[in-house]
């Protein structure tokens, strides 16, 4: 029988609901029980989405006090809940109440859900993809986030969710990481940003890195992460644009996109500077330090 | 839309109001081919009337958030036609629209479906001067066969096209609209191609279509680039407008820019091509359009209702004066 979760829903449940509970007062705990026994058997979809809707209102919405910035879902992979306000964990928690056996039913309630959410419940919504049942069933919702023009929605979708890496094909991957530049997101927060980079994407940036100076305007140093392992002969007279940067950070750039290339060129051109081949060798440039420096 | 890539700070603080512009363009008559005045206020529809603009298109558009059924496309073209064209008449500029399903929204294949069959009734009323804004946003699949389709309707009613070419892989989007219009058998001539920029310009000039920029602060063109493009291409088949919408824009970009080339010394004819008189050519090939209508609109009756709702409430007087600090 094809599974419903992809991971064990159970565990991390139990772990989920454990951070619920440091988090919330008893009155607010009792609540949520109470609309846990609410929801009936066969479950009453109009209580399932009243709940979704109300849980700001009787848990809260202060920051989670946990222990851990994320949860384990399966080896290797990890729900970050870094800087979450309790009623979009308890949210989150509470789509996995709804049982998902039922394929259609499932996924009709929870594009329901998507459908009527004001700002914070999409946020909630597209940070829990990872989570959702039939995770095939989402991907055409995932690019609908990512055309969202939302700030807090683009983040749920892009930051720190694993979905999009592992669900989208190219081009709707591609359309992702274009949107985050255009969108200043923090690009490096973006997971399975380096697993997926590919020869049209960086193709793509490329055009826009040349737009961007067409237009007198900075081109974000972290572009050329993705551009780094696709320098050829047509890029590399941009990466030796930047390696000539005035600006350090773009030299830095420059230099790591090359140590992430085979272009015997890109090669050649790292070994002209000796200190900043050894930065990266000994792991004091990364992209990391690049990302910490441009915030 | 906007995004905030190198805003220093200074772009928040209160700017100093000087309009030593208008003296450069008293007189001039604008035509902004683009902006989405249901985002905008009544304020603007005043500020746009006193610097010169006479008439304008607003192009059916993505309302910053996606729609989940057709009942909400059908009043929104319904307010293109109806409520909206009555509200600008009210401040003496006349208005078109272009009606079509955007690019984003073709996406959700559902709903794109339903839109597509009521299309047909609203791009032959009176006053729709075009397919629009239709294109590529993300380049999918659903997205190219919406606007397939919608040349086709285009191309049976007679009617001018405009492309809004995608933010993202603009130049290899704006060249597939283009590859596609003419393989649908679009003369390059019924087509305007929007949002060019420094690096999309020649070919589309070279292939014979029209040219239009859109003056957006940060993210699209700004007009000292503007000068610099008529400076170097001149002004045939080029147009400039606003596509004012619901981000940081500006409704007055068309005038702005105007008096920018003025005072650069770009000749006058150039300006008066770039800022009136070419968007007029091109989507006059409508039939729709009627330069007569831009002065009659001007005999403006602000007692004249819209369905019993006109613009200004009880006792309101028609113009506020700006410069006072009371408010009656």
């Amino acid at each position: 029988m094809e599974h419903a979760y992809h991971y064990d829903r159970n565990k991390f449940d139990a772990l989920l609901y454990g951070i619920i509970e440091q988090s919330s007062t008893e009155q607010a705990l009792t609540w949520l029980q109470q609309q846990k026994e609410k929801l009936g058997e066969p479950v009453s979809v109009q209580r399932f989405n009243l709940t979704f809707t109300a849980i700001p209102r009787f848990m809260g919405k202060h920051p989670v006090k946990s222990a851990t910035s994320y949860i384990e879902l399966s080896d290797n992979t990890s729900f970050f809940i870094q800087g979450y306000t309790l009623d979009k964990l308890v949210r989150i928690w509470w789509l996995l109440q709804f049982p998902a056996a039922d394929k259609d039913a499932y996924i009709k309630v929870i594009e329901g859900l998507f459908d009527a959410a004001d700002m914070n419940e999409q946020a909630a919504l597209y940070a829990a993809l990872p989570l959702l049942a039939w995770p095939e069933a989402w991907v055409f919702r995932t690019t609908e986030g990512i055309r969202s023009n939302i700030g807090p929605v683009q983040e749920a979708v892009m930051l720190y969710n694993i979905y999009p890496a592992r669900n989208l094909e190219e081009s709707a991957w591609n359309q992702l990481v274009m949107k985050a530049f255009f969108t200043d997101k923090p690009i490096h927060l973006i997971s399975g940003l380096d697993e997926r980079a590919n020869q049209k994407l960086a193709a793509t940036l490329v055009d826009y890195a040349h737009e961007r100076w067409a237009a007198g305007r900075k081109v974000h140093p972290m572009l050329w992460r993705l551009v780094g392992p696709f320098i050829n002969a047509d890029n590399f007279q941009d990466i030796q644009r930047i390696w000539h940067s005035e600006v350090n950070v773009e030299k830095e750039a420059a230099a790591l996109a090359c140590a992430s290339s085979t272009y015997a060129p890109a090669k050649d051109l790292l070994e002209q500077s000796a200190i900043l081949r050894d930065e990266i060798s000994s792991q004091r440039l990364t992209w990391d330090t690049i990302a910490a420096r441009i915030a | 839309m906007c995004s905030s890539h190198e805003l220093t700070g200074k772009e928040f603080q209160p700017i100093a109001t000087s309009s030593s512009y208008m003296e450069r363009i008293k007189g001039m008559r604008f035509f902004d081919p683009h902006v989405h005045m249901t985002s905008r206020t009544t304020d603007d529809y005043q500020a746009m009337a006193d610097a010169g603009v006479v008439a304008i298109i607003e192009p059916a558009f993505w309302l910053g958030q996606p729609r989940t059924g057709v009942d909400t496309f059908r009043d929104y073209f319904n307010s293109l036609i109806g409520w909206e064209r009555f509200r600008s008449s009210q401040f003496g500029i006349k208005h078109y629209c272009t009606i079509g399903l955007n690019s984003k929204e073709a996406n959700n294949e559902r709903l794109a479906e339903a839109v597509m069959e009521i299309l047909p009734s609203f791009i032959y009323k009176e006053g729709v001067v075009g397919v629009g804004e239709i294109g590529f946003d993300d380049q999918t699949a659903a997205e190219e066969k919406y606007y397939r389709a919608q040349l086709e309707l285009a191309k049976e009613a007679g009617l001018p096209v405009q492309i809004h070419t995608p933010h993202r892989d603009k130049k290899k989007g704006t060249q597939r609209s283009m590859d596609i219009a003419l393989e649908h058998g679009l003369d390059p001539h019924m087509v305007i191609v929007d949002h060019n920029n420094e690096e999309t310009v020649k070919e589309v000039l070279d292939r014979g279509f029209w040219a239009a920029f859109t003056i957006y602060p940060f993210t699209k063109m700004g007009n000292e680039r503007m000068v610099e493009i008529v400076k170097q291409y001149g002004s045939e088949r080029i147009m400039v407008n606003s596509a004012a919408d619901w981000g940081i824009s500006d409704p007055l970009a068309v005038p702005k820019t105007a008096a920018l080339m003025h005072e650069s010394g770009i000749d006058l004819n150039d300006i008066h091509l770039v800022t009136f008189r070419n968007a007029i050519t091109a989507f006059a090939q409508s039939g729709q359009m009627d330069e007569v209508d831009f002065d009659t609109v001007k005999d403006v009756d602000q007692s004249l209702k819209f369905n019993g709702s006109t613009v200004l409430r009880g006792g309101q007087q028609p113009r506020i004066d700006k410069q006072s600090n009371i408010i009656r």
